[in-house]
C-alpha cells in the first residue's frame, strides 16, 4: 500500500468517528444525476466508480452482516445481564468487526477519490456539509417551535 | 415512568421528545455527548436507537415526495403522532411488546413532519444527494447498503453500539438549546 494511503487511513482512524462520517460522501452518490452534474462527473468516471464499488461490495456486505451479528450478540449479553468478562469480549468483537468494515469503506473511498479531480472531490465534500447543515437548521427550527408550544 | 413524558433535566429522569430528537441528529463533526441516564436505562437507550433509525430512514427519502403534503397536513400528522406516542406510554399499559414497532413508526411520522415544517422551499443540495427516486432498483439497494455501512462503520448507533453506551465524561444531560441548534 502506498505511504500516502497508509497515512490517510491512520489519520482517518485517529479522528473522532462523527468527524470521519461527516467528511465522506454517503450513499451511491455518483449515480445521483444532480450530484453528477454538480461536480461534472464524466461517464468514464462513473464507470470507474462502479468498478471500484463492485470490487468492494462483497466485503461491505460481509462486513456489515458480521458487525450486525456481533452487535446482536452484545445486546443479547447485556439483556441477559451477562458477566463483565463476557460483555467485554463481545464489545471487543463488535469493535473488531467495525474496524474491519471501516477499513473496507475507507479504502474504497480512497480509490474513488483518486479517480476524481481535486475540485470535484472538494465540491462533493462541500455538498455533504451543506446537507448536514440544512438538516440541522430544519431540526433546530422544529425543536424551537415544539418548545414554544409545550407548557413549561 | 415514561421516556416521552417526563422531565429530562434530572440525570434520573427519562428522556423527553426534544432530547431524543436532539440526540438522534447531532451537529456534524461534533462528538455526540450522551446523558449519563442512557448508560443505566435500557428503555431510553432503545428509544434513542428507534429515533435514530427513524431519522436515518427519513434522510434517505426523496424530499420531493415529502413536499407533496401541505404544512397543515403535516401539522395534523405530527399532533396525531405525538398523541399516539403518549398513549403508548400511558401507565398500566402493556407496552413492552408494542413499543419496538410502534415507536419507530410514530417517530417516522413525527420526523416526516419535522423535515417539512417551517420549510417553504425544498433544499436543492439536500435533495441532490437524498433523491433516490431516479435510481434503478440495484442502485437503490447499493445506495442503502452504503448508507448503512457509513452509519455502522462510524459507530452511529446507540442501543447495540459500544460507543452509544458510554456517556461523555462530565456530561449528565444534554440541552438541545445549548448545542447551537437555532
Amino acid at each position: 500500500m502506498r505511504p500516502l494511503a497508509v497515512a490517510l487511513l491512520c489519520a482517518a482512524f485517529l479522528l473522532p468517528s462523527s468527524s470521519r462520517a461527516a467528511d465522506l460522501p454517503e450513499g451511491k452518490w455518483w449515480k445521483h444525476p444532480r450530484v453528477a452534474a454538480e461536480i461534472n462527473l464524466t461517464p468514464d468516471q462513473v464507470r470507474e466508480m462502479d468498478d471500484i464499488f463492485a470490487r468492494a461490495r462483497p466485503k461491505l456486505v460481509e462486513g456489515k452482516a458480521e458487525l450486525e451479528k456481533r452487535q446482536g450478540d452484545l445486546q443479547d449479553a447485556i439483556d441477559a445481564n451477562a458477566g463483565r468478562g463476557e460483555v467485554a469480549s463481545r464489545i471487543e468483537a463488535v469493535e473488531a468487526a467495525r474496524t474491519e468494515l471501516q477499513k473496507t469503506r475507507i479504502l474504497m473511498v480512497l480509490d474513488m477519490r483518486r479517480t476524481l479531480k481535486p475540485e470535484q472531490w472538494d465540491r462533493l465534500i462541500e455538498m455533504r456539509r451543506e446537507i448536514r447543515q440544512q438538516r440541522r437548521e430544519r431540526f433546530g427550527r422544529y425543536l424551537e417551535r415544539r418548545r414554544g408550544e409545550q407548557p413549561r | 415512568m415514561d421516556p416521552q413524558n417526563t422531565n429530562r433535566t434530572s440525570p434520573d429522569a427519562h428522556l423527553a421528545d426534544d432530547a431524543l430528537f436532539a440526540l438522534a441528529l447531532p451537529p456534524a463533526g461534533v462528538p455526540e455527548a450522551l446523558p449519563a441516564h442512557l448508560l443505566a436505562c435500557p428503555r431510553c437507550a432503545r428509544a434513542l436507537a428507534d429515533w435514530k433509525s427513524a431519522v436515518r430512514d427519513l434522510e434517505a427519502r426523496d424530499e420531493a415526495v415529502l413536499d407533496r403534503r401541505s404544512a397543515e397536513e403535516w401539522e395534523a400528522v405530527e399532533d396525531a403522532t405525538l398523541a399516539a406516542i403518549r398513549r403508548e406510554g400511558a401507565p398500566g399499559r402493556a407496552r413492552a411488546k408494542t413499543l419496538r414497532w410502534a415507536l419507530p413508526v410514530a417517530a417516522s411520522l413525527l420526523v416526516f413532519a419535522l423535515f417539512v415544517s417551517n420549510r417553504p422551499t425544498p433544499s436543492p443540495t439536500a435533495a441532490a444527494l437524498d433523491d433516490t427516486a431516479g435510481l434503478s432498483a440495484q442502485d437503490q439497494a447499493d445506495d442503502a447498503l452504503l448508507r448503512d455501512v457509513d452509519r455502522l462503520a462510524s459507530g452511529d448507533e446507540t442501543a447495540s453500539g459500544v460507543g452509544g453506551l458510554a456517556p461523555d465524561p462530565g456530561t449528565s444531560d444534554l440541552a438541545p438549546a445549548d448545542e447551537g441548534r437555532s
